[in-house]
């Protein structure tokens, strides 16, 4: 234990006694109260419980949020497993293969073996299961859910009605089989599109996405321009943060919606920009200063092993047979 | 307004990535052109930005929050395509790390919130805005204005989008494959969230900064607004902007364009224009249909697209669009020609006679 790092060795205390077999993931790095709370955090406040709270808790909430997401993503993209053993550009290329069958397919059977398969890969993985799951069932595709039971309705989606509802008009209407299979269709699709996604990005470091990205020949100039946003993503968010904390240590009582917060909040957007603007002159000038000359050169440390073009040669398969599966099961 | 996967079919999927990757790379380019090298870190830090402005709350009245997207906000302070890379850059962190809104969706929702919504927004507030100082109020209201529009054009595009679904795409027993809902319930239901709280939390983040930066940071202002006075004493008095017949045709023609998709909403036929077989003739009176229309009705057979139509194709939207498309370039076609025809007749005099002269400008006059 003499060579151990201090930031090591302060992983290895926080350790419950005991034989460890597996190193859980949630603990390996980032502080456990940081984790707890609400998942699955949505920028466009369109998913998760809708509470009211001051806009201000929000904003602190939704931030802290972001930081966790952030986090936790990177602690799972650095624990060994499966997935994180396969290079980012067959990850990326098998995603958007996997993502247009998926998107194809017409039966429901065949979507949810397809999802069976992703927790299995994500068991392998080390992604935890539990969050997995919650993850892409308790919020988007029940929020989808509610959206879609209005349709199976006949006055949406007419077809043959096997529950019968109330007559109107001397009309039935009721819940149609076809209203039924689009809705339990749509649900289906879109959880194993969200899994897909999630299994991606959750098993890949950011840094290496965006390399698989630029290995794709997406413009390097969109590649740069996107991993530099990410960094600044933080540090302003960390001006974000301020304003508000201060603005709550100014505050007594509770926050009222009304003119007055909402000129805060515009005004603490035209703040951020005012410093986002002066920030971007200096980064421009440290990096022309340091030879920047408007060209970007990515060091490219990918090969392409065995293994990956095994992996590639499954997931080509597995669409293969998903879709075929489909058309064999008939139209 | 952020679509995930799985609601649209992979053929709407492409076509919004057919519209969003040239557009991107246009904007590119055009930014390039006018920040040159500066362009990476100014345009990492606007992504940065844009991506934490949709994370801002906006305090509504019901004691609620609601987002705002931002993306008229950035158009106004730094043009319109330094705003689509920032938006794009935004929507695919949203899509990468969070999960909102779909990879294959990715093309229409850049489509949707980084092409139309900061374009029409924009357009909005330099046409309310027109020449007016700086710091005046005016500019204030036209960036509200601009922002409840340009989201309300960006949601209606989202609710077309997801309305054509069941129609296009579904299977023989009229299972619909992607979103099931009809134009006729996607609209309504986008619009009424938009055009009474979604539009109105954009133009509070819009008109607010605005007059926020008017007040503390006017330099910021004039990043986008090369020689604009800024106040009222420094305005010059300057010739009135002429508004020229072809950007206005333009500009119809355009409207006209987007509305198309309304045509397939309007229900029965218009008064007159029904066939003969369709003529309630025991109302009217009559006893066969009348000797003269029977002979003349179906005179021309030989019409391109019967119906709005062409042959028998399963899916009688695409038809509709495509006849839709071509009227609308052969009627272009067709006045373009006739203008240029009446300016060749009208311009040819001028140089012949002095008598002639005045004849050739009342009817120039009157082509314009």
């Amino acid at each position: 234990m003499t060579s151990v790092t201090p930031d090591r060795a302060l992983a290895v205390d926080t350790r419950p006694p005991g034989p460890v077999t597996t190193p859980d993931p949630q603990t390996a790095q980032t502080p456990r109260w940081l984790l707890e709370g609400e998942m699955a955090m949505c920028p466009c406040g369109c998913v998760g419980r809708r509470k009211k709270g001051s806009f201000v808790e929000k904003t602190l909430d939704g931030s802290a949020g972001l930081l966790r997401h952030v986090m936790f993503g990177q602690d799972v993209a650095q624990s060994p497993g499966f997935l994180q053993r396969v290079d980012p550009r067959v990850k990326l290329v098998s995603l958007l293969l996997l993502l247009v069958a998926a998107a194809v397919v017409r039966h429901i059977s065949v979507l949810l073996t397809a999802y069976v398969l992703t927790l299995l890969v994500a068991r392998a993985s080390a992604v935890p299961v539990g969050f997995f799951v919650k993850r892409v069932w308790l919020f988007v595709p029940i929020f989808t859910g509610i959206v879609v039971i209005p349709a199976t309705f006949s006055f949406i989606t007419p077809g043959e009605i096997v529950v019968p509802l109330w007559t109107w008009n001397g009309q039935q209407v009721g819940i149609t089989a076809q209203g039924l299979q689009a809705a339990g269709l749509i649900v289906s699709r879109v959880a194993l599109s969200i899994s897909l996604v999630v299994l991606l990005t959750i098993t890949t470091p950011w840094v290496e996405l965006l390399s698989a990205l630029r290995a794709l020949h997406v413009p390097r100039m969109f590649v740069l321009v996107v991993g530099m946003a990410y960094r600044y993503i933080f540090l302003l968010l960390g001006s974000v943060t301020d304003m508000y904390e201060s603005r709550r240590a100014r505050q007594v009582g509770a926050e009222k919606h009304d003119g007055a917060s909402r000129a805060f909040v515009s005004s603490t957007a035209g703040a951020l920009l005012s410093k986002s603007h002066q920030l971007s002159e200096e980064v421009h000038m440290a990096m022309v200063a340091r030879g920047f000359r408007g060209d970007a050169k990515t060091l490219s440390g990918f090969d392409l092993r065995r293994a990956d073009y095994v992996f590639l040669a499954v997931v080509v398969t597995v669409s293969a047979v998903i879709v075929l599966g489909d058309h064999l099961l008939g139209l | 307004m952020h679509i995930p996967d799985g609601y649209l079919s992979p053929a709407t999927c492409a076509v919004g990535f057919a519209v969003a990757v040239p557009t991107i790379i246009v904007a590119s380019q055009r930014v390039q052109r006018t920040v040159k090298v500066r362009n990476v870190p100014t345009l990492a830090v606007l992504a940065a930005v844009a991506f934490l402005v949709m994370m801002f709350n906006v305090p509504i009245p019901d004691g609620t929050t609601a987002h705002a997207v931002g993306a008229v906000l950035i158009a106004i302070l730094l043009g319109p395509w330094a705003a689509v890379i920032a938006v794009s850059v935004a929507l695919l962190f949203q899509a990468l790390l969070f999960g909102d809104g779909g990879v294959l969706a990715y093309g229409v929702n850049v489509t949707n919130m980084a092409i139309i919504m900061p374009f029409v927004g924009y357009a909005v507030y330099k046409a309310i805005a027109a020449r007016t100082p700086l710091t005046s109020g005016r500019r204030v209201v036209a960036a509200g204005i601009g922002g409840y529009v340009g989201i309300n054009a960006a949601a209606f595009a989202a609710a077309v989008e997801l309305g054509i679904q069941p129609t296009l795409f579904h299977a023989a027993d009229g299972t619909p494959l992607y979103s099931p809902y009809h134009l006729a319930q996607t609209i309504p239901a986008m619009m009424l969230a938009h055009l009474t709280v979604a539009g109105f939390v954009e133009a509070a983040i819009c008109a607010g900064t605005v007059a926020y930066l008017q007040r503390a940071n006017v330099p910021l202002l004039q990043v986008n607004h090369p020689g604009v006075p800024l106040t009222a004493q420094d305005a010059r008095p300057s010739a009135r902007r002429r508004v020229r017949p072809w950007h206005v045709a333009v500009a119809v023609v355009g409207l006209m364009v987007v509305l198309t998709p309304l045509g397939l909403l309007a229900p029965g036929g218009a008064f007159g224009e029904d066939a003969p077989g369709d003529l309630n003739l025991s109302g009217l009176g009559l006893r066969s249909v009348p000797e003269g229309l029977a002979r003349w009705n179906g005179f021309w057979h030989s019409a391109l697209f019967q119906g709005y139509d062409y042959g028998n194709d399963p899916h009688p939207w695409v038809g509709y669009m495509v006849s839709a498309l071509v009227g609308i370039a052969v009627v272009g076609a067709s006045v373009l020609l006739l203008v240029w025809v009446v300016n060749r007749v009208a311009r040819k005099p001028r140089t012949d006679e002095e008598q002639t002269v005045n004849v050739a400008h009342e009817s120039k006059t009157s082509a314009s």
